[in-house]
């Protein structure tokens, strides 16, 4: 049981790490955004490209990754995003959906299709009550809890963290203080983004690198955000590791099914407290 | 003349909502609007605010023509727009909400802060509560000195004391007597008490018009002459 346990708070991890994006896009400029699963797969894609060039030394790798989809974030939110505020929910999905599947494609024309593996990159395991557990995974655990208390720390102690506070509550409330508050917005939105590409790096070597690879995990983190609140930035790091244990829970009784419980779970949660958009 | 709105045609979609309407506002002013729910009121406000363009029409701030400014341009040239329904930032606390408005305005946090107990003293013991835990007065109370740092020339309030109990009002209404000639002031309210108080001139509104102005202070005491347009 601890394994299941270990497994669904790192899948948790990753949920949170690549849905806070997700989520504070929505609530900051009421945008259903698709291409943030693109975000997530170049992520990966990049970080499988720097591996090479730093002779696999993951950390430089991963910051590269992380670093490199600011240009394609700041390209998304100035030309698609931007021109969707305001407009009707279906533009951003049909809009962000179209962009998903331009990278997707791109994505295949430079990387190719086929599947990339990639090792475990620490390679170590600790013993917990006799069980070994990759410490790889734990430290996704801990790197996603570090980034929910840094987030938790950027909204409630700086100007900018406070500006998109006040804003995602009142945004006509910002302007009229004479606060362009659109900027912040979109700042928030390239941090997103970069959170969006650490969620991509994390998981690539625990399952593999594919063009198609956002799309499974984009509906999840839609599960995630719908179920802690749209906008909600502790809802969704709650929400997170709940669906994580819900997926690694039913997954060991009944593999099949462990996604679609999700699901079954956001359902529920929506005939409770359905959302107002 | 230090607003002076000629003329605006206003619409939501196809829906005209203002027609034709002009006002003006000098420097040191408390001008009112009254009128009933749906006369167009606080579209006009808005629109002044740069939450809105006019389809025709100008609007000029000092010598400068601003319908094409934003709300963010207008409030950076002095004229602060006051929502109605209390619209503090209600999970940050009331020092934060008077730091981001310090923050726009470029003062000092704590210039802004002593600004506001200056105006209403009680505020010292509720700064570091979040401002969702304020009553409807204190959040008004906010919202206006909030409004006030940065020393703006227009204020443009919407129903200020709209909700409020007779007692709270009084403070309000003692807050907006306190900075009465430091700063003009249009302002949308429904109470003929308060109207009668403060008002420098009184325009009223029906169905998208300015229907009425008045600006003898005979006029703005007479019992009748304004019930007529609520």
């Amino acid at each position: 049981m601890i394994d299941t346990i270990a497994y669904g708070l790192t899948i948790g991890g990753i949920l949170y790490i690549i849905s806070i994006g997700l989520s504070l896009t929505f609530g900051t400029m009421r945008i259903v955004n698709f291409a943030h699963a693109l975000v997530y797969t170049v992520g990966a894609y990049v970080l499988v490209a720097s591996l090479s060039l730093f002779n696999g030394h993951f950390i430089a790798a991963s910051v590269v990754a992380v670093l490199a989809v600011i240009p394609l974030a700041y390209l998304i939110e100035r030309y698609v995003i931007r021109r969707l505020y305001g407009e009707s929910i279906d533009y951003a999905i049909i809009a962000t959906y179209a962009v998903l599947l331009i990278g997707v494609d791109a994505i295949k024309w430079i990387w190719g299709a086929i599947p990339i593996p990639l090792s475990d990159p620490v390679g170590k395991a600790w013993n917990i009550l006799g069980v070994e557990l990759p410490l790889y995974r734990i430290i996704i655990i801990a790197l996603s809890i570090c980034v929910f208390f840094i987030l938790e720390l950027f909204f409630k102690y700086t100007i900018v963290g406070k500006i998109v506070v006040a804003g995602l509550e009142d945004k006509e409330a910002v302007r009229s203080l004479g606060i362009k508050v659109d900027r912040y917005f979109s700042l928030v939105f390239v941090i997103g983004s970069c959170l969006a590409a650490l969620g991509g790096v994390l998981y690539a070597p625990i399952t593999t690198v594919h063009p198609y690879m956002g799309f499974q995990v984009l509906l999840l983190c839609f599960a995630v955000v719908l179920v802690g609140g749209l906008g909600s930035m502790r809802g969704t790091f709650l929400s997170a590791f709940a669906l994580g244990m819900v997926m690694a829970v039913t997954g060991r009784f009944w593999g099949p099914a462990a996604e679609t419980m999700v699901f079954v779970v956001m359902a529920i949660v929506l005939i409770f407290k359905p959302i107002e958009v | 003349m230090l607003l002076s709105v000629e003329r605006i045609n206003v619409s939501y979609g196809r829906a005209r909502v203002l027609s034709d309407v002009s006002i003006h506002v000098n420097e040191g002013e408390m001008v009112f609007i009254v009128g009933r729910n749906g006369a167009g009121k606080t579209t006009l406000l808005k629109t002044i605010a740069g939450f809105l363009s006019p389809e025709e029409g100008t609007i000029r701030f000092g010598s400068d023509k601003v319908n094409a400014l934003g709300p963010e341009e207008m409030a950076l040239k002095g004229v602060r727009y006051v929502f109605q329904d209390k619209r503090v930032f209600t999970k940050l606390t009331v020092r934060e909400n008077i730091q981001l408005a310090a923050y726009a305005a470029g003062v000092s946090l704590s210039e802004a802060v002593d600004k506001i107990v200056q105006l209403y003293p009680p505020i010292t013991r509720f700064l570091e509560s979040k401002a969702g835990t304020l009553s409807g007065g204190q959040r008004q109370i906010l919202l206006l000195g909030r409004a006030l740092i940065g020393d703006p020339c227009l204020l443009l309030i919407d129903e200020p004391t709209e909700g409020l109990a007779a007692g709270i009002i009084e403070e309000v209404f003692k807050v907006l007597e306190m900075t009465r000639r430091k700063v003009s002031m249009l302002i949308v309210e429904q109470n003929l008490a308060v109207v009668r108080r403060l008002a420098d001139r009184v325009y009223a509104m029906k169905e998208g018009h300015i229907v009425a102005e008045v600006n003898t202070p005979e006029d703005i005491q007479n019992q009748t002459l304004l019930e007529e347009f609520l």
